[in-house]
């Protein structure tokens, strides 16, 4: 008898060695996900510098710079509730050796998804902050705050363009939106299922000649007015920002 | 027999010349004997919180988990900054390009190394490195900031030096052992390393911050004001947040933001009319990452102290802020890769008066004296 609770306590403590520690059957397993933020111009790959992109007024442009935040980045999972992935991200391209994909990557339980939501912008709490909260490095960084009046800027479009078309793109162009009353959020809907196998690549893809242009409306570059928009003139850059806002996709690759 | 002793003489200080590592020490305080030997003393080094240095109003530090910050890292790193033992024949510095008094600048167009030849750019000013999120050097050719203090030693328009005689001598030194193994913790001598060295260069230059200017003692610490020729420069000039529309506008804070006054990022700020990017004589970012839209491109550096480190640009090539402020004025030369925010201006005098004056302000006294970057020795 002594040797028989001797072997089932060794087995229990043999079975308990071999478990893996993660195991619990009762929790939704994470799956890494990785979503990629895209740029185009006029629906093909943005180029920074080395492409020069025609503009509908006939100009030419050469893109320099393309960013905007986004804030509370979410994914709807089909039974009502909310995966919250990021408060906050900056999506950048300046850099003309890199492509027009952005990455980020997140920890996802697996299950059935609706769609997605994120704020175009800097969410009002964390515009409340100061640059100062937080490192040189962080999105929230020094650079991309105007002062403790005006806040973030939410997104910024630069270009260098050649309006009369004699080959030099000497009239530059600078977009810097951003106000509170400029966070808009964007929810896109869509099914799909996040289970590791097979699991869709999620792309959000933004668009830089359609927030400067809807093929109706084209924001003028050529009116010295409407050629720098910072801070205090952002009434310039309505239309920009509207169509900004409205011209996301999300595709399920 | 006087003839057998004058060979035996000979044979061996032929043998002792055979083993000379290369020249002459020039090592006052170094020992004879060459053989790693063990170091004895404190190991343990203590932990450096940099945030509890930096003020409230400035960007959290970067921290850079490959150098962790250690008391004795950083005295160490402080002394070496400061020891010429770094250079060819221990004749140069790190404090020969990077002066206290002119804001770790040297005040020359283009730096000189130990041998008296003229490098192809300005020594940089070494404040507030530890906001830097994107390399060092004007072309961020060294991603970390220890990396950084590789090249000065060994490249021969600086300091011209074999790293390994720098060991050589640091391993040799009565001093700097003991102060390697309370920084790293190693027990001998034959563990001196470059990367060591150079981390704790870097750790010290971390230390030094520079926010105590009179702008900062106005807008953050509140207890002194600017004149109404500085606000002038302040509000309508260098700050970028109301622009009348169509104005055309100085607007530094767009690369040169408060409270760090430099984004460090690399742009072609106009100065060079050149015909394609291929022509750009320095090719600046261009030469780092490959690519001809990079080039010409530099990094912005901060404009805190910046009425202590001229002359001005990569180059050297503007002795003053007056001319700096002219070619700004001036804009850029339509180059394809230039920023799209240098677009030239016009200020009368009364305001270059103004914006000249607000650049002063950003000068930190209390930075040129600081005990705790000054010369150890």
């Amino acid at each position: 008898m002594k040797y028989i609770s001797f072997f089932a306590l060794f087995s229990v403590l043999f079975v308990l060695a071999c478990q893996d520690d993660d195991y619990n059957p009762t929790r939704s397993e994470n799956i890494t996900t990785t979503i990629q933020f895209r740029a185009e111009y006029d629906n093909t790959n943005l180029a920074i510098q080395s492409a020069t992109y025609a503009y509908p007024t006939g100009a030419e442009l050469k893109a320099t710079l393309f960013q905007y935040y986004i804030s509370d980045l979410v994914l709807l999972a089909a039974d009502g509730s909310e995966v919250g992935l990021s408060d906050i991200e900056l999506i950048r391209y300046e850099d003309a050796t890199a492509d027009n994909i952005e990455e980020r990557t997140y920890d996802v339980p697996s299950g059935d998804y609706v769609g997605l939501r994120f704020g175009l912008g800097v969410k009002p709490d964390l515009n409340a902050t100061d640059p100062s909260n937080f490192a040189a490095n962080d999105p929230l960084n020094e650079n991309e705050f105007w002062n403790a009046n005006a806040r973030y800027v939410f997104a910024k479009i630069e270009a260098n363009a050649d309006l009369e078309n004699d080959g030099t793109f000497d009239t530059g162009l600078s977009y810097h939106m951003g106000s509170n009353d400029l966070y808009t959020t964007i929810t896109f809907a869509g099914n799909f299922n996040i289970d590791g196998d097979g699991d869709p690549q999620l792309v959000i893809t933004a668009d830089m000649l359609k927030a400067l242009s809807d093929g109706t409306n084209t924001f003028d570059i050529a009116d010295p007015d409407k050629q720098r928009v910072h801070g205090g003139n952002q009434a310039v850059a309505t239309e920009i920002w509207g169509r900004l806002v409205s011209q996301f996709e999300l595709s399920l690759q | 027999m006087n003839r057998l002793l004058f060979l035996s003489i000979g044979f061996t200080l032929f043998i002792a010349a055979s083993c000379e590592p290369g020249g002459p020490l020039s090592c006052p305080e170094c020992p004879v004997n060459q053989e790693g030997r063990d170091i004895t003393g404190p190991s343990e080094p203590t932990a450096f919180l940099l945030e509890a240095e930096v003020p409230d109003y400035m960007p959290r530090p970067i921290l850079d988990e490959s150098n962790p910050m250690t008391v004795e890292g950083i005295a160490l790193g402080r002394r070496l900054f400061y020891d010429r033992i770094m250079g060819r024949d221990s004749s140069f510095a790190c404090v020969d390009c990077h002066q206290q008094d002119k804001a770790f600048t040297d005040g020359r167009a283009l730096a000189v190394g130990v041998g008296g030849e003229e490098s192809p750019r300005s020594a940089m000013s070494i404040v507030n490195l530890a906001f830097n999120a994107n390399g060092f050097n004007w072309d961020g050719s060294s991603e970390q900031l220890w990396e950084q203090a590789i090249h000065p030693v060994e490249n021969m328009l600086e300091m011209d030096e074999d790293w390994e005689r720098v060991l050589e001598r640091l391993r040799l030194h009565n001093d700097y052992p003991g102060r390697f193994r309370a920084a790293f913790g190693i027990n001998n001598t034959d563990q001196i390393t470059r990367e060591m060295t150079v981390k704790a260069i870097a750790q010290f230059e971390r230390t030094i911050i520079s926010a105590d200017s009179h702008f900062d003692r106005f807008f953050y610490q509140n207890t002194e004001f600017l004149t109404e020729e500085e606000q002038l420069g302040a509000d309508s000039l260098f700050f970028v947040e109301n622009v009348p529309v169509g104005v055309l506008h100085p607007g530094c804070g767009h690369c040169h933001n408060k409270p760090s006054f430099g984004d460090n990022k690399f742009k072609n700020n106009g100065l060079d009319d050149v015909a394609r990017l291929d022509d750009f004589i320095d090719k600046g970012r261009g030469r780092v990452t490959g690519s001809r839209f990079d080039n010409g491109k530099f990094r912005t550096p901060t404009l805190r102290n910046i009425a202590l480190t001229a002359p001005y640009m990569h180059d050297g090539r503007f002795n003053t802020l007056e001319e700096v402020l002219d070619q700004y004025e001036f804009g850029g030369h339509g180059v394809e890769n230039e920023d799209p925010n240098i677009t030239g201006f016009s200020l009368n005098e009364r305001e270059k008066s103004a914006m000249l004056a607000f650049l002063r302000s950003l000068t930190d006294e209390t930075l040129l004296t600081d005990e705790r970057y000054s010369n150890p020795f």
